[in-house]
């Protein structure tokens, strides 16, 4: 069994940060309903011309494993079901603007008073209250709201703005919170409504500076200097675009580095032995790095770095990690199977549990209503004459 | 602590030199569990990570020990493995990020803990996981921001308009590390779930992979990004009279909204940039008119008539407006927290909330040693303090 079997969630979420936190739910084992409809489906289903791409950017990854029905939510009739669903589920899971899914009957005093114990995960931009909360947004936009925006960027530039990693870490904030909340419930028997602002979670990435800033230090955007170590930063390689992170941390790494860089003398030169007359000298030492790092070949070079234990690594690009054994050993990378035979790479759990059986993906991206003899038929024993009726009627739809 | 809280009940014994591991006990703190943290006689690496404050001390340990408890053993010793196993003995969860090839002379390898502690969460927490080739590699953070694909694609937009020859950027702060930390915790949270105690190998770098699970998708499919391309074709960060506002619209009315935003200029009319399509081809040039137009902008006006518009845009807050904030504030997502050494800082909680109001720290970050009572072994007398 997976860690949490035998736990259902009814998801109603779209986009990228909802379904990032039941995708990480399910593939930890909980049974995962994704309800949509042909007439409005999940806008992560299509393509976004404003990403310059033809094709959806993320379903793919996040929608695996999931079961799909179709259910609209503007009829009646679509409600009543999704409450029935929802009666049947330990986890409500949405990402609408606040306050839309209770005007869609759907809020959680109306799941609530369908499965008394229910937990109720609302993700969204900047919360269920506060003057902002109606606010539309997305990855840059809580970046920018949070801070961590602000933060980032060359010293002499401009904010940078975040992108789908701040949806996805929102997701594993949200799946965190969600395991928590089953705990509270399995211990007190209640359950509760989860709020979790996507703003929110980017201030908290930024917390250690925002917690400076409120002490009256301030902060300016320092590019890939660290505020402790020299040097530290990515320095180019002989080969193009192929950069190299380095990053040391006390003066033994400074020897082990100057070691490998072929010039042992560094060690004891007065002006770099000690890290406080590194961090003094930030740019003579990152310069003398730079005229090694031209030099080599980068992988070779985090390798020798490592061995001589100092934190290096290539600055990789997705076909690094799509072919790395490590990641292959750990399972963080695997190959998944749609259902018409097509294979593709996805990204697995990132973390490894020694008993019970391994978080995986199962299945492959559903169909729209793939799942819907399963969730109409056995889940709430609708029979084929009334489900036909609810199609023909567009509720199933 | 007074409050129920989903983790209410639960001890949490942390041994964490990183901000990874120290962040997964943060989270579980926030949410209700008892976290103690045991320090070494040289105390807790992150007690001397940036940003410092005024006073000298971390404000980085401020934030990540806020509502923890300390006890100071050295693990090297029997007396502090000891103190350790009397921990464990009460504890659910052991948060361990101890290089691999250093624990067996802590007494937290693996095979130890599992006989000694059965029924034990033991959750590892390393850049490059516990098992696999790189399980001994070492990083900070900026290896694995680089490590789990996203460095390479930073940054992008106007940063990268501007500077394209610069090598590629690190997110501020520990965004990779924290990202761990959120993984390993949802992780031993779920262990935790199924009832069976165990040895949970969380990565940091599997966890930044997850989060940046685009570019792998991208990669199968043919449409791999770099940092120079994967701008937005318009909109992005956007320069304004007074500081810069994020802009980004992915639906047609949001588009409708900005027309609007931008006082229906006639170059917006061309009927051909009805066509989504068209916009992205033509989105230099309307990056252009959007740039020059909002350069005579005030951020504040701009941002509350673009959301009246239903078009995203946001302010970049400073640290301060952030701290400041009207909806921040409402949300009371900052708490006063008042240091040992005096200083006053504000402490956000929690990065969600299990009904209308944020949690709530129990106490500012502990010094050295003040929950030594926890332990008979490790006495006051014998503990090195700063």
């Amino acid at each position: 069994m997976k860690p949490l079997s035998g736990i259902r969630i009814a998801d109603f979420t779209v986009h990228a940060a909802g379904p990032f936190c039941t995708h990480m739910l399910s593939q930890l084992g909980a049974e995962c309903i994704k309800i949509e409809s042909a007439q409005r489906p999940d806008i992560f289903r299509k393509p976004h011309a404003v990403y310059g791409r033809a094709g959806p950017a993320s379903f793919d990854q996040v929608a695996s494993n999931k079961l799909s029905v179709r259910l609209n939510l503007k009829h009646p009739q679509g409600i009543a079901l999704a409450r029935r669903i929802a009666a049947l589920s330990d986890v409500a899971a949405e990402s609408f603007r606040a306050g839309v899914m209770s005007r869609l009957g759907l809020g959680y005093d109306a799941l609530r008073a369908a499965r008394p114990d229910i937990v109720m995960v609302s993700i969204s931009s900047s919360g269920q209250s506060g003057p902002d909360s109606h606010f539309a947004g997305y990855a840059p936009l809580f970046g920018a709201w949070g801070g961590l925006g602000y933060l980032t960027g060359y010293g002499d530039g401009p904010p940078v703005e975040m992108r789908h990693v701040m949806d996805h870490s929102v997701g594993m904030n949200a799946a965190l919170a969600t395991v928590a909340a089953l705990h509270q419930r399995r211990r007190t028997g209640r359950g509760c409504h989860v709020d979790v602002a996507a703003r929110e979670v980017a201030s908290s990435i930024a917390g250690d500076a925002l917690a400076a800033a409120s002490a009256g230090v301030r902060l300016k955007r320092m590019g890939n200097a660290d505020p402790q170590r020299s040097p530290h930063g990515v320095f180019a390689t002989r080969e193009a675009d192929r950069w190299l992170s380095l990053s040391v941390s006390d003066d033994r790494e400074w020897a082990a580095l100057a070691e490998v860089m072929g010039r042992p003398g560094l060690a004891h030169d007065p002006r770099y032995a000690r890290a406080d007359a590194r961090l003094a000298a930030r740019d003579a030492v990152e310069a003398l790095v730079a005229g090694w790092s031209a030099q080599v070949e980068a992988e070779e070079a985090a390798r020798k770095l490592q061995a001589a234990g100092v934190a290096a690594h290539v600055s990789w690009r997705a076909a690094d990690i799509a072919d790395d054994p490590h990641m292959q050993a750990r399972r963080a990378v695997v190959d998944v199977t749609e259902g018409d035979g097509r294979r593709r790479k996805a990204v697995g759990f990132p973390a490894i549990f020694s008993h019970g059986d391994a978080p995986a993906i199962e299945r492959g991206t559903p169909g729209l209503g793939e799942h819907e003899d399963y969730v109409y038929g056995e889940l709430l024993g609708l029979g084929q004459a009334e489900r036909a009726r609810l199609v023909d009627d567009r509720v199933i739809y | 602590m007074q409050q129920d809280y989903p983790l209410s009940g639960i001890r949490v014994v942390e041994h964490a030199a990183g901000v990874a591991g120290a962040w997964a006990g943060r989270l579980l703190a926030a949410m209700g569990a008892e976290v103690i943290m045991i320090e070494p006689p040289s105390l807790s690496a992150l007690r001397r990570e940036g940003p410092m404050l005024p006073d000298g001390s971390s404000a980085l340990f401020a934030y990540v020990a806020a509502g923890k408890r300390s006890v100071v053993c050295d693990l090297a010793s029997t007396e502090g493995r000891g103190a350790l196993a009397e921990l464990l003995d009460d504890a659910l969860i052991l948060i361990d990020d101890t290089p691999l090839a250093e624990r067996g002379a802590l007494g937290l390898d693996q095979a130890r803990i599992a006989d000694d502690h059965p029924d034990l969460v033991h959750l590892s927490v390393l850049p490059f996981g516990a098992a696999g080739p790189k399980a001994g590699w070492k990083a900070t953070e900026i290896n694995l921001i680089h490590a789990g694909g996203e460095g390479y694609l930073l940054p992008n937009g106007l940063s990268a308009d501007l500077f394209p020859e610069r090598p590629p950027l690190k997110i501020a702060g520990h965004f990779a590390e924290m990202q761990g930390g959120v993984a390993a915790a949802l992780s031993a949270l779920a262990a935790l779930w199924s009832g069976q105690g165990q040895y949970v190998d969380a990565s940091v770098q599997d966890a930044n992979v997850a989060v940046g699970a685009f570019a792998l998708q991208r990669h199968g499919d043919g449409s791999v990004e770099h940092r120079h391309t994967r701008s937005f074709r318009y909109g992005g960060v956007i320069e304004c009279r007074d500081g810069h506002v994020e802009l980004l619209t992915l639906e047609e009315r949001q588009w409708q909204g900005l027309v609007r935003l931008l006082g229906s200029p006639d170059w917006a009319s061309d009927a051909a940039l009805a066509d989504p399509a068209e916009r992205s081809a033509r989105g230099t040039e309307l990056n252009r008119a959007i740039r020059d137009w909002a350069r005579g902008q005030e951020v504040e006006a701009l941002v509350a008539r673009a959301q009246e518009l239903g078009v995203p845009m946001a302010r970049y807050n400073t640290p301060e407006q952030v701290i400041a904030g009207a909806h921040e504030t409402a949300r009371g997502i900052f708490q006063p927290v008042r240091q040992s050494l005096g200083t006053a800082m504000m402490i956000q909680t929690a990065p969600f909330r299990f009904g209308p109001d944020a949690p709530r720290i129990a106490r500012a970050a502990p010094e050295p040693g003040t929950d030594q009572e926890l332990v008979t072994a490790c006495q006051p007398a014998r503990r090195v303090i700063a």
